[in-house]
């Protein structure tokens, strides 16, 4: 067999040959030989003991003085990597305007139904080397995590991060009356320790997806990164008007239930479809209540968020329910389960009824304070119909729907 | 069953904390091939060889120096059950600054000459020896720089002669020698010291490291063990780590052939 020829010129060894020599070794089949010519005597001295600790051999050198120099390399018999051929280079995935979409990265939008558990960090289309350690996710079926939009779900949160410290005009929230800044400040606590909860959630299973759904990787950290921001933004809210409020143990325990449920459908149900969903409401009512403007700005760029967190929840639960009809008692027993961790909840707090009452009004004049009543009666009528039309969507029957609707929190979260 | 019922205690030098991780994967790789080993470590390959001669381990992984001293207190051929590649085809290089280098060992004569741990075969006692078949008496012809550092272990860790390829560029010395496999790993590793040094000399090749074994070691639990050694795969996920820890990719029967020069040396020592 004749050797190939490789020209080291001025490169040495340490010095970027071996990059060369190791390109030319992969492509050749063990057994082949690389005649390696090279214009320096002390790289000739050292690259049979290269090739022997890369796992090759050398077979023949010529080393004369005043050179040139060549040595013969046999390529060994070992894998670089303990794994198979990679595959043949292919056309990348499509671009839209340029853009390249975390939906358009899987051909076909094939995405596994099962993973092993032990896999490990494998991007995707990479091929995995043999001999790594194993891994324990526990959630490991597509169909446990998916909804068909993650993607792009994934996607729209990315291109609508914003900034609580710098996009919201907080100066405008200082210096409100006393009444209406215990109001605010006692809402605002209210959403944070809400969101509280909201963030803990996804985080409780991110850490268990299989790499091999990156999708809902990115999407569950998105969703976390949006709750991060939600605490920060209502925290500044109740701090910036120095007013400080209470933190209620009745929420305290409705959220208690909620980082209960171990099951990731379970959860999107109690905890997308169900909570943020009533929050859906309540911040459209902070929105358009808001006596400032920093206010306003926060319930708005929230609800943004909140939207995306309700559809994932919405297009996870329809999906499971349409590819196991059964699932939907399951969920169903999930929210019995906890309604009955909450029977001794009456109701709303009085504190936040009080505060949205005020916030609604304004004012403690009485014709405002009615008003004001009124559209917190007409706020949870809302969030009821919402609830259903929410539930409906996502594939339960409008019975169903109903009784979920009924056992749901009266902390709304 | 309890590893202190093996049927096979071999004994290492401990150079360095991989070889635990490295022991103790090989003792799988063993027990899946049935013959069950255990290991034992030593700080210096003088306490492994008497351990060996005295029976306290049925196997030693030595260094060739060990090797030749091991076969000296014992006054007959010991047995070889196997060696990595690297050990049957190791040699010496002496390195210079870049624009230094000589191309006949008499070019030595005169200059300052780093040695790695004077109980290094390849680091101190080869170079000695093959410079003097080519007709320069280093010791007394060239001014010595030892680097007499973890005297004990051979030179395996590496340590005099990262001293001695900076005490080249440094210019503390004109040339230095070290082993070939430990020049490359340098050059992989991007050591700073080393880009600006050139080979200049580099020795016949001779065998390192060899499991040894006394005589006395049952036939047929030698070959097992053997069989067991040979077996290992480099293609195997389970082994890789450690055998590139051990610095080998495959494992060889071994044999006498490449022991004579350091036993000729060490006897002139």
């Amino acid at each position: 067999m004749s050797a190939r020829r490789l020209e080291a010129g001025e490169l040495e060894l340490g010095g970027g040959l071996e990059v060369l020599l190791a390109a030319a070794l992969e492509g050749m089949p063990p057994g082949a030989r690389l005649e390696v010519h090279t214009p320096s005597r002390s790289t000739a001295l050292e690259l049979g003991s290269w090739a022997r600790v890369a796992g090759h051999a050398s077979v023949g050198e010529r080393i004369v003085p005043g050179g040139p120099y060549a040595v013969e390399i046999e390529r060994g018999p070992f894998a670089r990597v303990l794994a198979g051929p990679l595959p043949a280079r292919r056309s990348g995935p499509p671009l839209r305007d340029g853009e390249l979409h975390t939906a358009d990265l899987r051909p076909g939008a094939n995405v596994p139904e099962a993973a092993q558990a032990a896999s490990g960090f494998t991007p995707l289309g990479a091929v995995a080397e043999r001999g790594a350690p194993a891994f324990r996710w526990t959630l490991n079926e597509r169909d446990a995590l998916w909804a068909d939009d993650v993607a792009e779900l994934a996607e729209q949160a990315s291109a609508a991060q914003w900034d609580a410290s710098r996009d919201i005009p907080w100066e405008a929230a200082r210096g409100l009356p006393d009444f209406i800044e215990r109001a605010v400040s006692q809402v605002m606590t209210f959403i944070a320790q809400n969101e509280y909860a909201a963030l803990y959630v996804p985080a409780g299973f991110l850490a268990d997806v299989n790499p091999a759904y990156p999708e809902m990787l990115m999407w569950l950290a998105s969703h976390v990164h949006d709750e991060a921001r939600h605490v920060e933004v209502f925290t500044k809210r109740s701090l910036i008007g120095g007013q400080p409020s209470h933190a209620l143990a009745s929420t305290e325990l409705s959220l208690h239930t909620l980082l209960d449920e171990r099951d990731f459908s379970g959860a999107a149900l109690l905890l997308n479809v169900l909570g943020e969903g009533t929050f859906l409401d309540l911040l459209r009512f902070v929105e358009h209540h808001a006596p400032d403007a920093a206010t306003r700005a926060a319930a708005t760029l929230a609800h943004r968020d909140e939207v995306r967190h309700v559809h994932f929840g919405i297009s996870h639960v329809r999906r499971r329910i349409a590819a196991d009809p059964g699932q939907a008692a399951m969920l169903i027993a999930a929210a019995e389960r906890r309604a009955a961790k909450l029977t001794q909840m009456s109701g709303l707090s009085p504190l936040l009824t009080e505060g949205l009452t005020v916030m609604a009004a304004g004012s403690l004049q009485p014709a405002e304070l009615a008003r004001g009543a009124g559209d917190v009666r007409t706020l949870m009528q809302t969030m009821e119909d919402n609830r259903l039309k929410r539930l409906r969507a996502a594939g339960f029957d409008h019975r169903d729907a109903q009784h979920l609707s009924d056992l749901h929190t009266p902390n709304l979260m | 069953m309890s590893r202190a019922d093996a049927e096979v205690r071999v004994g290492a030098v401990a150079y360095h904390p991989r070889i635990v991780t490295i022991w103790e994967t090989f003792l799988e790789h063993f027990e899946r091939e049935g013959v069950t080993t255990d290991y034992i470590l030593f700080s210096n390959y003088e306490r492994l060889v008497a351990a060996v001669l005295a029976g306290d381990v049925e196997i030693g992984w030595n260094t060739n120096t060990a090797f030749v001293a091991l076969e000296r207190q014992l006054g007959e051929p010991a047995r070889i059950l196997g060696m990595r590649d690297l050990d049957a085809r190791f040699a010496t290089l002496i390195v210079t600054r870049r624009g230094e280098a000589f191309e006949d060992a008499r070019g030595l004569a005169g200059r300052r000459l780093a040695l790695a741990s004077r109980d290094s075969g390849h680091g101190a006692i080869l170079p000695l020896h093959y410079l003097a078949e080519q007709g320069l008496d280093a010791a007394s012809e060239c001014e010595l720089v030892r680097f007499d550092t973890d005297l004990g272990k051979h030179g395996d860790t590496g340590d005099s002669e990262l001293r001695v390829i900076r005490a080249v560029a440094e210019g503390s010395a004109d040339a230095g020698a070290l082993g070939e496999s430990t020049l490359a790993a340098f050059r992989a590793d991007r050591v700073p010291a080393v880009s600006e040094l050139e080979v200049a000399w580099r020795s016949p090749t001779y065998y390192h490291c060899n499991f040894t074994a006394l005589p006395s070691l049952q036939d047929a639990v030698a070959e097992r063990w053997r069989q067991a050694l040979l077996a290992m795969s480099y293609d195997d996920e389970r082994m890789r780590q450690a055998m590139d820890l051990e610095g080998v990719k495959q494992w060889l029967g071994g044999d006498r052939a490449g022991y004579e020069s350091l036993a000729v040396a060490m006897g002139a020592r």
